[in-house]
């Protein structure tokens, strides 16, 4: 078992399922053999995507395996800790640690390649002599006393070498100040830059504590101005410990307790705000849509609007439109120049609460924006406006995941130690931006109410999971009421979201003064009168008041409603375009009576007026062609009254979000059995005979029954001509098999209707 | 889900449903950080406001605290946001104090440097300081510590006044409890405010506010400087301080327009104080006239701006504010609070009305159907006329005239506004008028009359609105007068409602002419009793 791809090849089943479930890009094609996936697996692209996922402890392990002279498990241990032992099993199953000879465990081919400075040490002194020409090292050994006999350059940095791996009385001899210079390096990175690094420096006469270092080969010349500290004078100085820290235990972000019970509560508080105010902006913007701006996205001045219209800071107003944008409650109308709720915002708005809610807070945990940067500038020092593509950071929903898993249960931890935590998980993640979107992440958890006081709410591992979060955040809402409390200062007060129907007749009744978990209803006589103008009665009114009033309903307000009842409707307006006026009834009398005149559409306003619906061209023309001789009165007194329509745009269609290329089970498990059968030594032909036919009933039943098992079907390809395939199913759904197809080394879909027939081999 | 009886509004207003068997629990432990804003019958509106949480910070209450006196009581979760807010601006209050250092005199110390290097950059703020002489302490001019405390509160940042303050000179007040005894809310106000320094205490009328301030005068024991809104005030409060301390009459000066006298315990007027003579204000000196213990504002809610600006002066000594609102009409409740000191102490008027110190009271509007040709007229007056007319018209007086039939043998005020009408009503009532051109003496005469039951029925006119010594009544009839203001209001109800021998509920009616600016002030006024909490019913005058 001397090379990798002969380790993976003694690698069970199961175990390969689960390397490539783990490393998906390693399938991607399907590779031959295991040959050929042991190549892959060492490429430095496939090696960087591995170490990218993993956390602290398992790359403090590898850099501890890349390091230490003999990297056995025992040893390992004694230099990390005994819970290295898991950590190992983890990089073996990845392929990323194989063992090596005499029990110690070897680096997985181009994965030392990819770690620069493990665990913050230099390369060894072997490593770094063995650059040097032989005039440097024939000077370094005799200013330390190696005999330079029978001198070969390796001959004397293997002496050297020697020498240095007790540095402790070389670093005593160049003298404090040097020990101080060296103890910068100590902790990584191990090199330092100078000028002229590889100057000629002897013992004798060298001075500064840089010289005096070179001098004893105690730091070494790398490039003509990088020096470098050998790995065992990092490790002496070190006292011999690799990590400072522990890097084993994952860190878990601290902070102040908080009781679960009074997280639920405010992030619940927060979550029904968050609907209000999402509704409010979109009801507003349903009727008074802002521009979309000539580069997309919403102009400063509507987004500075809607902060001071729904009283947030304009951050988080940002917040409000993206995730109503990903939720597709908002979009531009179908190419045109405003952005409109869409048709899903009416269906939204039947959902109940919780529903509600559920949806907004997965539209922000899926979408790519990033309200955050809204208001920033770009790289070409541009305003980042919001619902634009420059707010787009492809790694936003994972960052928002991770961070939102970090958190512990019942703490409010700061967020110095989340960013710890998560940098701890994903050490090569971390950078300006990863930073910057746990921050926003955190406000816009707090700010959607996915947090409570900086604490989980408990319906948020819910939301991560795809589980029960409208079940779970429901039971915190509100319910809605049927019941209001009415009051002597013309005030009612709904004790909580009212019933929808309740909702809508207050709303024509009363006008809102004030929302929140209640709403306080204002009734003045103009709101009463609007409720008269839109048909109700003066009966019917007292009647809502009393059947949902849970106290008698006040007298002044029954007063009201009775003394505006009284005045309604007295006067009465109606539209006409145009007139015809006589101060002769007689004559009017006549007009109407002409049957010729029937076509004018003329009623009688009062005896000397009559009212036309046809325009006053159109009446002076038309009582003329009767045979009247009308003349034209000033030009007041058409009325035209119009109507706003709330319009909305057709809600885009979303593409699911892919997260991760996530492997499916049985497409893996294929995909081994597809490298297994690659190794036999042939691949299997084609049997013997004309292709399978197979009535088409039965055909799905036998292929059902085959899952996982090898078949021989005969198959119609596109272009009609028959074909014969050797495969394994793997699936069978919507009108395709899935299977791997032997005779193309691939994953391929079968439709079902071209598949002739199949026959078990 | 909490069962409690508060609602959190997501504009900052609570909402108490008073029915609730925690309601009184619960108003006590939100009273600090709020103010009441409308008390109807069923739900209470309260509203936090930034210096509500500072006057709840002054009074020693943390963040915490609200947040967790919120979350108690609300029934429904509580939007984080609010929360945050609330604890922000909590936070703000007492970053910064002004301390007296042995060495340097007043200082602002700050422990918060971020705050001190903003507010020190703060163009209004700068001239007030003179050298930093630590990284945490800049010295202050003593002569700006009022005008530092009010900059500070407009940039956000309210300073706690801990500089303590002079003794003045000595003068023992005793309180002679011999007849009467300090009422226990009021004791508590006195204490309450001695023990913060300086302060408000808010006091709905009629709760004896005069009371506070004398037991407060006998706990400084020093020369008292008492500034009130108007001559019959002065000789109001004077009565009463002889009749409550140990005072006598030689130690208690007036200092109004007609007399400039200077005692251990003096009186002046606003009015006296903002005259000016050639610009300048010719009274200022009597500030300084005498090293005053304490400086006593009445009626805070009315300060004129320029006793700010003097006041702004006065900070070492102690203040004392009485008022029965801390809402002022032009919106300078910051100045109250920085200048005069936070509220110190507050009573809702409803609690006191049920703990029978204050009547309370059943309100009716009448509405009068006006006569086809009174219609016609009002329809065709002038715009300037119109609400003259449909205020003083035939139809209403008849209508006084059988309310106050009604409630014969009952003492009764019949309040209005135009001088015409009164004399018209009081010639009908046969009943003695008071108007603004009455002489004092006649004034005090009738009111004896009416006090002691000679005379049952007054027609007076808006003057009662401001006279402190209207004498008590049982029925009050409003027949003209615009709806002036909140303030304006709670006066003329506070003072023709005082609290009864009987106990027995007060009647007020206001008679109002339908559909005209009649009805429209009547709305106004309706909505203002409503939200004191009275009870309040409309009736057709045919229904009289």
């Amino acid at each position: 078992m001397d090379s990798y791809g002969d380790w993976l090849r003694g690698r069970t089943d199961d175990q390969l399922c689960a390397l490539v479930s783990a490393r998906p890009e390693l399938i991607t094609p399907v590779p031959a053999d295991l040959g050929a996936l042991a190549a892959r697996a060492a490429a430095p692209s496939a090696v960087s995507r591995a170490l990218d996922r993993l956390d602290r402890a398992a790359l403090a392990v590898l850099e501890a395996v890349a390091v230490l002279p003999s990297p056995t498990l025992t040893a390992l241990k004694k230099a990390l800790g005994a819970r290295s032992a898991e950590v190992v099993e983890r990089l073996r199953d990845l392929g990323l640690l194989w063992p090596g000879p005499s029990r110690s465990l070897r680096l997985a081919p181009g994965v030392r390649a990819a770690l620069t400075h493990p665990a913050g040490l230099g390369p060894s002194a072997r490593e770094t002599l063995a650059a040097l020409p032989l005039e440097r090292l024939l000077e370094l050994a005799e200013d330390l006393g190696v005999s330079t006999a029978f001198a070969s350059a390796p001959g004397l940095a293997e002496s050297l070498a020697e020498r240095l791996a007790d540095p402790g009385p070389l670093v005593e001899d160049a003298g404090p100040e040097a020990r101080a210079a060296l103890e910068h390096l100590a902790w990584g990175p191990p090199t330092g830059r100078i000028d002229n690094a590889r100057r000629r420096v002897g013992l004798a006469e060298a001075r500064s504590p840089v010289d005096r270092l070179l001098a004893r080969g105690l730091l070494i010349a790398t490039d003509d101005r990088t020096v470098t500290l050998p790995r065992e004078v990092g490790l002496y100085l070190r006292g011999g410990v690799l990590f400072r820290e522990d890097v084993i235990t994952a860190p878990v972000p601290s902070g102040t307790r908080r009781p679960q019970r009074l997280t639920d509560q405010i992030a619940s508080g927060q979550a029904f705000t968050l609907l209000r105010l999402t509704e409010e902006l979109l009801e507003h913007w349903g009727v008074r849509p802002p521009p979309v701006l000539r580069g997309g996205g919403l102009g400063v001045r509507e987004l500075r609007a809607a902060a001071g219209r729904l009283d947030l800071t304009e951050r988080d107003a940002a917040i409000v439109v993206e995730v109503a944008h990903a939720a597709g409650l908002l979009d531009r109308d179908g190419g045109s120049s405003e952005w409109l709720p869409t048709r899903s915002y009416d269906l939204w708005l039947l959902r109940d609460a919780a529903a509600r809610w559920t949806e907004l807070a997965g539209a922000w945990l899926e979408t790519d924006r990033v309200p955050g940067l809204v208001g920033e500038r770009d790289d070409r020092d541009r305003t980042i406006n919001a619902l634009t593509d420059g707010n787009i950071r492809s790694s936003a929903p994972r960052v928002r995941r991770e961070t939102l898993a970090v958190l512990p249960e019942g703490v409010a931890p700061d967020e110095e130690s989340v960013l710890r935590a998560l940098a701890w998980r994903n050490p090569r993640r971390a950078s300006g931006l990863h930073d910057r979107l746990v921050s926003w992440t955190l406000h816009e958890a707090a700010f959607l109410g996915v947090t409570g006081f900086g604490a989980r709410a408990s319906y948020a591992g819910a939301l991560l999971s795809g589980g029960d979060v409208a079940g779970e955040l429901g039971a915190l809402l509100p319910e809605p009421v049927d019941q209001v409390v009415l009051q002597a200062d013309l005030t009612a007060v709904a004790p909580g979201p009212l019933v929808p129907d309740l909702a809508r007749e207050l709303a024509l009744t009363a006008d809102v003064e004030s929302k929140g978990g209640a709403t306080v209803y204002r009734f003045t006589p103009e709101s009463v009168r609007r409720a008269l103008d839109a048909g109700r009665t003066v009966s019917e009114l007292l009647d809502l008041l009393a059947r949902h009033s849970s106290t008698p309903v006040p007298q002044p307000l029954s007063y009201l409603v009775e003394d505006v009842g009284r005045r309604h409707g007295r006067l009465r307006v109606g539209t006409a375009l145009s007139y015809v006026r006589c101060d002769d009834p007689a004559a009017l009398d006549e007009i109407l009576a002409d049957r010729r005149a029937a076509t004018l559409r003329l009623y009688r306003l009062a005896p000397t007026v009559l009212a036309s619906r046809l325009s006053r061209q159109d009446l002076l023309e038309s009582l003329r062609s009767v045979g009247f001789s009308p003349v034209p009165e000033s030009p007041e007194g058409g009325l035209v009254v119009t109507r706003t329509d709330a319009r909305r745009a057709e809600p885009p269609a979303r593409p699911p979000v892919e997260h991760e290329h996530v492997v499916d089970e049985r497409v893996a498990a294929a995909a081994i059995r597809a490298l297994r059968a690659g190794e036999e030594a042939a691949s299997v032909g084609a049997p013997e005979g004309e292709p399978p036919r197979t009535p088409s009933i039965s055909l799905i039943e036998e292929l059902r029954a085959a899952l996982g098992t090898r078949l021989w079907i005969g198959y119609l390809d596109q272009q009609g001509r028959a074909s014969s395939r050797i495969i394994e199913p793997v699936r069978v759904d919507g009108g395709f098999l899935t299977a791997y197809d032997q005779t193309r080394a691939s994953i391929q879909r079968f439709a079902l209707h071209r598949i002739t027939g199949v026959r078990k081999i | 889900m909490n069962d409690g009886p508060l609602i959190v509004q997501s504009d900052k207003t609570l909402l108490l449903e008073v029915d609730h068997e925690r309601a009184g629990e619960c108003r006590r432990a939100i009273a600090p950080f709020c103010e009441l804003e409308r008390a109807p019958e069923h739900v209470h509106t309260y509203r936090v406001t930034p210096l509500a949480l500072w006057n709840a910070r002054a009074a020693g209450h943390d963040a915490e605290q609200v947040v967790d006196a919120l979350i108690e009581y609300s029934r429904y979760p509580v939007p984080h946001a609010l929360l945050v807010d609330v604890a922000d601006t909590m936070g703000r209050y007492g970053r910064l104090r002004l301390e007296k250092h042995p060495g340097y005199g007043l200082v602002l110390v700050s422990s918060d440097r971020a705050v001190l290097e903003e507010v020190l950059r703060a163009k209004k703020i700068k001239p007030l300081l003179g050298d930093r002489v630590t990284d945490d302490t800049v010295v202050v001019h003593p002569s700006e510590r009022g005008t530092l405390k009010q900059a500070l509160l407009k940039l956000g940042w309210p300073a706690e006044d801990l500089a303590g303050y002079v003794d003045g000179e000595a003068h023992p007040i005793d309180l002679v409890e011999t007849g009467w005894s300090l009422r226990p809310y009021q004791k508590d106000a006195a204490e309450a405010f001695w023990a913060g320094g300086s302060g408000v205490v808010v006091l709905p009328c009629g709760a004896g506010k005069t009371t506070v301030g004398a037991a407060a005068m006998a706990h400084a024991g020093a020369t008292t400087l008492i500034l009130v809104t108007n001559t019959v005030s002065v000789h109001q409060w004077k009565q009463e301080l002889l009749r409550r301390t140990s005072l006598t009459e030689d130690e208690i000066g007036e200092y109004s327009g007609t007399k400039k006298e200077i005692r251990p315990v003096t009186i002046a007027t606003y009015q006296v104080m903002t005259a000016r003579r050639k610009g300048v204000y010719a009274h200022l000196e009597l500030f300084d006239a005498r090293d005053w213990g304490l400086v006593l504002y009445d009626e805070v809610h009315l300060l004129p701006a320029p006793i700010f600006r003097m006041t702004a002066d006065l900070q070492a000594r102690r203040r004392l504010g009485l008022t029965a609102t801390l809402v002022r009409e032009d919106g300078r409740e910051g100045d109250v609070f920085s200048l005069i000191g936070p509220k110190r102490y507050d009573a809702p008027w409803k609690e006191m009305e049920n703990q029978g110190w204050i009547a309370p009271a059943d309100c009716v509007e009448v509405r009068v159907t006006l006569t086809d040709s009174e219609r016609l007229a009002y329809a065709t007056a002038e715009p300037e006329e119109r609400y003259r007319f449909c205020a003083t018209t035939e139809t209403k007086t008849q209508v006084v005239q059988r309310l106050v039939e009604r409630h014969r043998g009952e003492q009764t005020l019949v309040i209005g506004q135009y001088i015409d009408q009164l004399d018209e009503l009081g010639e009908r009532l046969g009943a003695p008028v008071i108007k603004g051109e009455t002489k004092i003496k006649e004034r005090e005469r009738l009111f004896d009359g009416f006090r002691s039951g000679e005379i049952h029925c007054l027609v007076v006119s808006k003057v009662a609105n401001f006279s402190i010594d209207l004498p008590e009544a049982s029925v009050a009839v409003q027949v003209s007068g615009s709806f002036g203001s909140r303030q304006e209001e709670a006066q003329r109800l506070g003072r023709v409602l005082r609290p009864k021998a009987d106990k027995g509920s007060a009647r007020f009616y206001s008679v109002v002419a339908r559909d005209t600016l009649d009805q429209d002030f009547a709305a106004h006024r309706q909505r203002f009793l409503a939200e004191q909490g009275y009870a309040y019913r409309i009736v057709d005058a045919d229904d009289v």
